[in-house]
């Protein structure tokens, strides 16, 4: 596995697209900008979804109104948020995938994916018994936590990607190496 | 004692030796600021977005102003305290970073407008505000909040 992802961020980083990417100062920056911006406008507003559904904000008003009004306007964040992560790792391919914290982030992400779909089922089943409770139910409140507390993991290890720890070549513990896929660790 | 001298006083300090030296100290900073600018975009877009009349049409404007407003003060002074152990890390960098001047020359508007302007416009009866007045005032407030956030990004670039 690890292999094959290191062969497809080689081919990827060989391509005109990819160097230009990483070449161009200007395109670069400001998609890493698009990429921070867009977070204030897909986190952000799932932070007051979230809130809501943990009885800590917007208590006066029903939990459906403030999750089905907002979450247009979140999901074109979180597509804008996808497609510029997608060209910052077109950008960076080989070092991006050999990066301990890309890979915790992508398993937090997918995390968050999976509790966001069933916090969604959840909520479809049994909205109208609490809806316009102030404070949800206990089982509510937790998927509302899981989700900030995966969603703040995915902000901090998506910014520890920047640093240089736990690359390859680092002094690393043999399990990171083995994890992050670092086919020669000594190189 | 000039503007640069307290720069270099606060990366010298303890708190921007700490800020500096400890392994992941500034890492870890940045990304409870980040966080926190993901909570104050998320309320000013809330806000806003309701003052433009694009979402929570239904729901009574003051509602959606004044809680959201909570939420804004305790992002923001997340934001200004993580934000100052940030600077303190790398202060002299900052003095001579062109985007750390446009950052703090846009924050500096930003809390000006939202305190002196934007809410005690807002504490009176919004109903009787004009629309033109209310978009004028949540675009000007997106706009505020957006260069904050992007100028804060270009610091790192420079």
């Amino acid at each position: 596995m690890n292999e094959l992802i290191l062969d497809f961020a080689n081919w990827l980083a060989s391509q005109t697209f990819s160097i230009g990417l990483h070449e161009s100062f200007y395109l670069y920056n400001w998609i890493e900008t698009t990429h921070v911006l867009t977070l204030m406008v897909s986190l952000g507003l799932l932070c007051i979804i979230d809130l809501r559904m943990l009885g800590w904000c917007f208590t006066q008003v029903p939990a459906s109104k403030i999750a089905e009004r907002l979450t247009k306007p979140m999901l074109a964040g979180f597509v804008v948020m996808f497609a510029t992560g997608i060209l910052l790792y077109t950008a960076i391919p080989v070092r991006t995938s050999q990066s301990l914290w890309f890979r915790i982030k992508v398993i937090l992400l997918l995390a968050a994916f999976i509790n966001a779909v069933l916090f969604h089922r959840h909520m479809k089943a049994s909205i109208d018994t609490w809806d316009r409770a102030p404070v949800p139910p206990a089982r509510t409140r937790i998927a509302a936590g899981l989700s900030l507390a995966l969603w703040a993991g995915v902000v901090v290890t998506g910014r520890f990607i920047a640093y240089d720890w736990f690359d390859c070549g680092e002094p690393n513990p043999a399990w990171i190496d083995a994890f992050i896929g670092c086919t020669n660790p000594a190189a | 004692m000039r503007l640069l001298d307290l720069f270099t006083w606060l990366e010298t300090s303890p708190v921007g030796a700490f800020v500096k030296d400890k392994g992941a100290t500034f890492a870890t900073i940045e990304a409870v600021h980040l966080m926190a600018l993901a909570v104050l975009g998320g309320t000013v877009l809330a806000t806003d977005l309701r003052l433009m009349n694009v979402v929570l049409r239904d729901i009574p404007a003051q509602t959606i102003v004044f809680t959201a407003h909570r939420w804004f003060k305790i992002s923001l002074y997340t934001l200004l305290v993580t934000g100052f152990f940030m600077v303190a890390g790398v202060a002299t960098k900052c003095y001579h970073n062109f985007y750390f001047w446009v950052k703090m020359a846009a924050l500096a508007a930003g809390i000006a407008f939202v305190f002196a302007i934007k809410m005690p416009l807002l504490r009176g009866n919004i109903d009787e505000l004009r629309p033109a007045t209310l978009k004028l005032v949540a675009l000007a407030s997106m706009s505020l909040w957006f260069l904050v956030a992007a100028s804060g990004r270009w610091i790192g670039f420079s």
